[in-house]
């Protein structure tokens, strides 16, 4: 009998307790990736203002809740069942770990896995638009053209003469294998965000490099210089690609995410 | 000075002269428990301010080398927590708003008294209280317990993610007015939110197709909360709801992220040209994907190339009807009463 009403009090605890803790954790954990610019990692910019704010209103209520007096009106309410009890428990016990998680296991950011997965350069959405300006381009502009201007320039257009005069100046990204010709031919590549990293698309530009796997490992970031020609590969589709004349492996930039 | 420490809140409240049992205690009990509460709000910020700080170290020293598909399951799954976090926490907020703050009859005057009038203004509800499916869950509950009926909360609940502001101006961003997506969308929403509140006031019993928890939940306020002044309701509302949203949020965000890292999207895509199949896939892709209504037109737009205008606004009018994330916290058991009268429909 006095183990019934130990059992019914952990579980009323972990029913009251289990929401706070996690949300003022989480809310906790969010403001620390804000304030040492990790945010970006998971969402895009544009939502940090509203994130912070109301993590800050969820940390300031999650302290008051603790703080307040305990109201005791549920300890009259009959135990649910023994297996709901369970399910409850276990549903708490996974968000308790995903939380422990959230404060153990360092920030990432997404990686060839998810880059195979989603299949690179898999959707076309502002085209012709950026095909427009990147041909209206000048030499200064093209310098600063990302993954995201040369893919959308290799998608429209495999017209060699377009690029003659157009080098990739220091383009930054990280390496992917590519799937036909794995041997010579790698992605460097970013992950494109609109909203949160759910939904990014992973863009890339296929460069030339035979052997390249022993040099910059998959995941490596790298910036390449060089200009665009032919395939010289038999065995990959891909009409143009990047021909490295300098590789360089470099950090991982703090805004690893195109937005 | 027992005069300095009165009731915990010194504006004057509408419950404040019902004493709670602790208040016919002594002045020193109460100042004793007071300081057991500070005591409480220190340990608390002493505890958020080491995690943060294990946080900040772990990130420095800590190289777990995680395989890359688990790594990024976990960064999917972070990703969908922190997007929906805020929204939640607004949804909680306003919430409590019209619970605690709002005075009964300003919600309960403006409605007309024909129940279709009723459902429709209720509809647009979410043009003032703009939450996606993260927050209206909470808001939901929040009218039942204000007297609204099982079938107006229900409708309340499927057109606030869509017939908000929020929502227009960031479906209207991403497609403007081509194929006429967005009217679609809004029409979209109105009415499904309707018929559904039309079909469930036909049940004998509305309250009965509430799941268990939720009813539970609506009932427990009946008759408590006085002597309780609105500070700490406030409190006992957010202490509640965050139970049952947060448990369900990171379940659902697991699975998310999980779909994410093992379908592989082309599959999907694939289905896009097809009349019938993109609208299966998108009502698929809508369930596995479940990014907030305030949201989703950002990320369906790449794939309006792909599918037709028809798919793409399934995904918007049905996605926020569906999204896994929210449908863990779902007011209605799925298996008798919301899914199989969608199915019905279908």
């Amino acid at each position: 009998m006095r183990e019934q009403t130990s059992r019914g009090a952990l579980w009323r605890g972990v029913q009251r307790w289990r929401g706070v803790v996690i949300i003022g954790v989480m809310a906790a954990i969010t403001l620390w990736l804000a304030a040492s610019g990790q945010l970006v990692l998971y969402i895009h910019p544009r939502y940090i203002l509203f994130t912070v704010i109301m993590a800050i209103i969820a940390v300031v209520a999650a302290v008051a809740a603790v703080a307040t007096p305990r109201r005791h009106d549920d300890e009259g309410l009959p135990l649910p069942a023994r297996r709901s009890r369970a399910v409850g428990l276990a549903a708490a016990g996974l968000a308790a770990a995903f939380t422990l998680g959230m404060v153990v296991i360092p920030p990432a950011t997404l990686s060839t896995a998810t880059a195979e997965q989603r299949e690179i350069n898999a959707t076309a959405s502002d085209d012709a638009e950026t095909f427009a300006a990147a041909s209206a381009a000048d030499a200064a502009t093209v310098a600063t053209f990302t993954v995201r201007e040369w893919s959308t320039v290799l998608r429209q257009t495999s017209d060699l003469a377009f690029f003659d005069g157009k080098p990739a100046t220091a383009l930054l990204g990280f390496v992917t294998p590519d799937a036909d010709d794995p041997e010579s031919i790698f992605y460097i590549s970013r992950f494109s965000v609109t909203c949160c990293a759910v939904d990014a698309q992973p863009l890339g530009v296929p460069v030339y490099l035979p052997g390249w796997a022993e040099l910059y490992p998959p995941d490596t970031w790298v910036q390449v210089t060089g200009a665009f020609d032919s395939n010289p590969s038999r065995s990959s589709p891909t009409p143009i690609v990047l021909v490295p004349e300098r590789v360089e492996a470099v950090d991982q930039p703090s805004e690893p995410y195109l937005f | 000075m027992p005069e300095a420490t009165p009731t915990r809140v010194g504006a004057p409240e509408a419950h404040d002269h019902r004493h709670d049992h602790n208040d016919h205690d002594a002045a020193p009990v109460r100042r004793r428990a007071r300081g057991v509460h500070v005591a409480w709000a220190v340990g608390a910020t002493v505890v958020l301010i080491a995690l943060v700080a294990a946080r900040a170290v772990t990130a420095e020293q800590l190289d777990p080398s995680i395989p890359n598909p688990v790594q990024d399951l976990l960064t999917l799954s972070t990703s969908v927590i922190i997007e929906s976090l805020p929204f939640i926490v607004l949804g909680i907020v306003l919430s409590v708003l019209v619970q605690v703050w709002i005075p009964e009859s300003w919600l309960l005057r403006i409605l007309p008294r024909n129940p279709w009038g009723r459902r429709a203004v209720i509809s647009l509800f979410g043009m003032f209280l703009p939450v996606c499916e993260c927050g209206n869950v909470p808001l939901a509950r929040g009218l039942v317990r204000r007297g609204f009926t099982v079938p107006e909360s229900m409708t309340f609940l499927i057109a606030a993610p869509i017939l908000n502001p929020v929502t227009i101006i960031t479906t209207h961003q991403a497609f403007g007015f081509d194929d006429g997506i967005l009217i679609a969308r809004l029409l979209g929403g109105f009415a499904i939110a309707n018929i559904l509140g039309w079909l469930f006031s036909k049940h004998p019993e509305p309250m009965s197709l509430l799941s268990g928890r939720f009813a539970e939940e609506c009932r427990l306020d009946d008759g408590h909360g006085h002597g309780r002044d609105r500070r700490q309701q406030s409190l006992d509302l957010f202490v509640r709801e965050s139970s049952i949203l947060m448990p369900a949020l990171v379940i659902g965000s697991l699975i998310a992220g999980a779909i994410q890292v093992i379908v592989p999207r082309d599959v999907l895509v694939a289905l896009g040209s097809d009349p019938l199949y993109s609208v299966l896939a998108m009502m698929v892709l809508a369930f596995i994907i479940s990014v907030c209504s305030n949201v989703d037109a950002f990320f369906i737009l790449p794939f309006a190339s792909t599918f037709l205008p028809g798919s793409i606004v399934t995904f918007l009018v049905f996605g926020p009807i569906v999204d896994i994330k929210s449908s863990c916290a779902r007011p209605t058991r799925p298996a008798r009463s919301c899914s199989s009268r969608r199915s019905s429909r279908c």
